[in-house]
């Protein structure tokens, strides 16, 4: 996994039995992986490096909140070239379409296999941007 | 159940480490300060100091954060050299909208036996100050203390010209995007040289921040600066670890 050795992601999530597995996993696939559980904390990741992947939850607040599109047009407004997998519980059409517009690669439902998030994650790396 | 938001590790008692960085007179060749720089909770992104600002600046904690970081500090200070002076990052926005904020720090350094005259507050700022007066008045709360002030990243930023009059400050920072590599850049002696100009009419001295190459420091002397700081004379470190050899304190 080479390839894998000088890739950056970025976790967000409010639930710890998804963020540390998810963690732990891409680690051993050699990537370089930062969490946050908070969007503020993501935001303030975001602003000191750049990331090849960022792997949002939408949701990470009890209060029915769209934090995960907010960091995502935090990243977009820094041009980077991070390509972003949205993940929630429950995937609206709208939200699907307001994520699209703000540049999101991919969102899918939660939970998501790991296999499956980590193979779709090498591909989008694979052709990133940056 | 949910790992506790960051916010609450960062003020949990004990969570945030402090490093010590001289400010190196390079003329009497001691620590003129030693700036406090703090560590986030360990394992957490926020360890980084960079992170940790950013996250409190973008939950709009600057304040509590601030106050968290002056009782780490004032209590790490113990271990410095008798009679050393400290400087210590406050938000402009922390002094604009903390009221109670020059009254916390005299009472904190108070219980420490530390005299206020040893203090430097470094203004720090990311953004207007916003209440303009209510800023001004904390200055001169603690210039009352009789803290001196020092302005962060100067050239910088919201540290600009409107700053510098606001905080008439005993020290001008300059940022080491500046300083490093002067001694070969005409163009950056430049502005040093219009920094050094323009701190004497505030009877000011200039701190070169990120100062890492001996070079520099002859281009600096010749510009008259001679307050520096950066790993030419040692990486920030913990109160234990030889900041600088102390020498035994004159009596006064």
């Amino acid at each position: 996994m080479s390839a894998a050795s000088a890739r950056r992601v970025l976790l967000l999530d409010d639930e710890e039995a998804i963020l540390l597995p998810t963690a732990k996993y891409f680690r051993t696939l050699g990537c370089t992986v930062d969490i946050a559980r908070e969007a503020e904390e993501a935001e303030a990741l975001i602003s000191h490096r750049r990331y090849d992947l960022a792997i949002l939850d939408l949701r990470v607040t009890r209060y029915g909140g769209t934090e995960g599109l907010e960091v995502l047009r935090e990243i977009r407004r820094r041009d980077h070239a991070t390509r972003v997998i949205l993940l929630s519980g429950y995937v609206s059409s709208e939200v699907e379409a307001e994520a699209r517009a703000l540049g999101a690669d991919s969102v899918l439902p939660k939970p998501q296999p790991l296999p499956h998030l980590a193979h779709l994650a090498f591909v989008l790396m694979g052709g990133s941007r940056g | 159940m949910g790992e506790r938001c960051l916010l609450d590790r960062i003020l949990q008692p004990g969570s945030l480490s402090v490093h010590f960085q001289p400010v190196m007179d390079v003329r009497a060749l001691q620590p003129h300060y030693f700036e406090a720089l703090i560590r986030g909770p360990r394992g957490t992104s926020a360890e980084n100091p960079t992170i940790l600002f950013e996250y409190a600046r973008r939950k709009s904690r600057e304040s509590i954060v601030d106050r968290a970081c002056v009782r780490a500090i004032l209590d790490a200070a113990r271990g410095l050299p008798r009679g050393s002076t400290l400087g210590i990052n406050v938000h402009a926005s922390t002094l604009a909208m903390d009221e109670g904020f020059v009254e916390f720090l005299g009472a904190a350094v108070n219980a420490r036996g530390i005299c206020p005259r040893r203090l430097v507050i470094e203004v720090v700022e990311h953004a207007e100050p916003g209440d303009v007066p209510a800023f001004r008045d904390a200055l001169a709360g603690l210039r009352g203390l009789g803290a001196r002030i020092a302005l962060d990243d100067v050239g910088l930023g919201h540290s600009n010209f409107l700053m510098i009059l606001e905080c008439r400050p005993d020290y001008f920072k300059v940022d080491r995007y500046f300083v490093d590599g002067c001694h070969q850049d005409s163009h950056r002696r430049a502005v040093l040289a219009s920094v050094a100009r323009l701190a004497r009419p505030f009877h000011a001295r200039v701190v070169a921040e990120g100062v890492e190459d001996p070079a520099d420091l002859t281009a600096l002397a010749r510009l008259g600066i001679t307050l520096v700081q950066g790993h030419v004379f040692g990486l920030p470190a913990p109160v234990g670890v030889t900041l600088w050899p102390s020498r035994p304190q004159a009596r006064s």
